[in-house]
């Protein structure tokens, strides 16, 4: 049994002429790190909000299908419950806050202080939270005071605190500095390897260093499951999401005719230094 | 067009987060904003168009010193698409929330509904004109606030991160609206963590490090001096670090990159 599992979900919002997800179905085992890229509009947002069981949420229900956790319908899950198992962090870091803490600290401790966990416990949650989120220096801060980047760390944080088995990110490094998402992502890397996570990406080159898994939502549905190369060189995922920096610049020699076909095309800088072969002593 | 003489800035006193701030730009310039998460960008911006007030030191904008001129009037001159845009939409339709500008600056009648098409097409909002802000995807949402500020035409333009998150097509129609204003004259400054999209749009890099001005340099200067782009805490563009590697001219974009390779390989 999948740990996650989607079956066959069609959802269209109210009033909506076309369904946003359309048939989408697919499973995460536990561990795996998992990349869900979709261009704009695409229903990543949508998508995590069921995979995370905050849809349906009475108003808002399928057309068809369901999500399963250990293979039970999100729908039989009790709320504490479901929150001690998944945590959902959304895109926008300020819509992520209780609104009920005045200090980070507080922010990172309200989930573990409803959960009724011991002090001792809360204190040492909220540390090592707020060690893998680089905000050990702001935890006396109001979070509503925070600069962007800062407050998405927290976000991340308060969900951390809550130990789920399953984390669904929302474009987690989207208002990051370049050395603050690499931080986060290598102290992702080294949370215990039983967490599962599922980004959804519309920014290849994060996913490409917290993935192994990659997923293609395209029309409303999964169009491709696979490695990083094949997805990132699907010919829709180029379509609607680009290529990186690096890609494209193999591309574009391939296209002058100065790259071997059947040379794959590098994703990153080094895969690209690799097939290049450039000597590590220059890199 | 604007200029930053000398500011310093503080929430806390005693504890600067800007500090001997000093910079111009120019019409038809693009200069981007670059440091750490915290390093003080937004916060410079809001003292740009005069939300927040230097604690010492002037800022000039289009011949107005923001310490006199009322919020409003400013935002004739100076358009701000803010880093979450949820704190400035507010109307119940896209088409509303677009028109609600250049109302304010007096239009009405034909005039105000072709400015408001003309905005929504480059946008690439027109299908969802009769939408509410709030019923559409988040990007689509950023292209509202970008186009809300549009609409008053504005002869300078803050950007806060407004390319985070956007895919192809969004990407390349925020390119074209930051391009086609840099060619009406505007002065675009924008604010981004995305290094490839700095080094494609931007002549000027502003870098901020520590609270101070650490670097306001040409674009591939800045890119170039190893040393200073680690203290600001930014990468350089990835297609600059392979041809580096390479041995290859600096190439601060895929296609110069290619080029570059390309000449190698036939010579
Ligand atoms: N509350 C809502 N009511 C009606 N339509 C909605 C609502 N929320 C989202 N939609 C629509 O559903 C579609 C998918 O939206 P969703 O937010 O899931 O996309 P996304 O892939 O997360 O986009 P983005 O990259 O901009 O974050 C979009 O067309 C959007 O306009
Ligand atoms: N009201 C406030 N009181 C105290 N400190 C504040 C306040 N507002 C902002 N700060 C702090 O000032 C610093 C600069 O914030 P600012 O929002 O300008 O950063 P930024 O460069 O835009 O960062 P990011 O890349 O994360 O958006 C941050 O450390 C922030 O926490
Ligand atoms: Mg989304
Ligand atoms: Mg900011």
């Amino acid at each position: 049994m999948a740990l996650l599992e989607v079956h066959d979900l069609v959802f269209l919002f109210p009033r909506a002429k076309t369904a946003v997800l359309d048939g989408v179905s697919l499973s995460v085992e536990r561990g795996e790190r998992v990349a869900i890229l979709a261009p704009n509009a695409g229903g990543k947002t949508t998508l995590a909000r069921w995979l995370a069981g905050l849809l349906p949420d009475g108003v808002l229900k399928a057309e068809r299908g369901h999500v399963s956790m250990d293979g039970k319908d999100w729908t039989e899950w009790h709320i504490a419950e479901r929150s001690a198992a998944i945590q959902y962090v959304g895109q926008v870091p300020s819509q992520q806050m209780t609104g009920c803490a005045f200090t980070v600290f507080e922010e990172i401790a309200f989930g573990p202080c409803n959960l009724a966990l011991p002090e001792a416990e809360i204190r040492a949650r909220v540390d090592e939270a707020m060690t893998v989120c680089n905000l050990r220096h702001l935890v006396d801060r109001d979070p509503f005071t925070l600069s962007g980047g800062e407050q998405q760390r927290l976000s991340i944080a308060a969900a951390l605190a809550m130990k789920p088995r399953v984390l669904v990110l929302d474009e987690p490094t989207s208002n990051l500095d370049p050395e603050s998402r690499d931080d986060l992502l290598a102290q992702l890397e080294l949370l215990p390897g039983e967490l599962t996570i599922v980004v959804l990406e519309v920014a290849l080159r994060p996913s490409l260093a917290l993935a192994d898994r990659f997923l293609l939502l395209d029309g409303g549905r999964i169009a491709a499951d696979g490695s990083a190369l094949d997805v990132l060189t699907h010919p829709r995922c180029i379509e609607t999401l680009g290529m990186t920096a690096i890609t494209e610049a193999a591309w574009r020699i391939q296209g002058a005719g100065g790259w071997e076909s059947g040379r794959p095309l590098p994703l990153t800088l080094d895969d690209a230094l690799q097939t290049l072969k450039v000597p590590d002593a220059v890199r | 067009m604007l200029s930053v003489d000398d500011v310093t800035f503080s929430y806390v006193a005693g504890a600067p987060v800007l500090a001997d701030i000093d910079f111009k730009v120019a019409a038809g310039e693009v200069v981007a904003i670059v440091g750490r998460n915290g390093a003080g960008k937004s916060t410079l911006l809001r003292l740009l168009n005069g939300l927040y007030q230097p604690e010492t030191g002037a800022i000039i904008v289009a011949g107005n010193a923001t310490s006199d001129t009322p919020v409003h009037v400013l935002a004739r001159s100076i358009g701000t698409v803010f880093q979450a845009p949820e704190q400035q939409i507010f109307n119940p339709r896209v088409r509303d929330e677009i028109a609600f500008g250049p109302k304010q600056l007096g239009l009405t009648g034909a005039a105000l509904e072709a400015r408001v098409a003309e905005v929504l097409e480059r946008i690439g909002l027109l299908a969802e004109a009769d939408a509410h802000p709030l019923d559409i995807d988040q990007s689509a949402r950023r292209m509202v606030a970008i186009g809300s500020v549009l609409a008053m035409q504005p002869p300078i333009l803050l950007l806060d991160e407004a390319q985070r998150g956007l895919d192809k097509a969004a990407i390349n129609r925020l390119s074209t609206i930051i391009e086609t204003e840099k060619a009406r004259g505007t002065a675009v400054i924008l604010v981004c963590h995305d290094m490839d999209f700095v080094a494609r749009q931007a002549d000027r890099v502003l870098g901020l490090a520590g609270g101070r001005l650490a670097a306001d340099l040409p674009t591939e200067a800045f890119f170039t001096d190893a040393e200073l782009t680690a203290s600001i805490g930014v990468e350089v563009p990835d297609v600059l670090a392979l041809s580096a590697a390479l041995g290859l001219p600096p190439a601060l974009t895929p296609a110069a990159f290619a080029e570059a390779f390309m000449a190698r390989e036939q010579a």
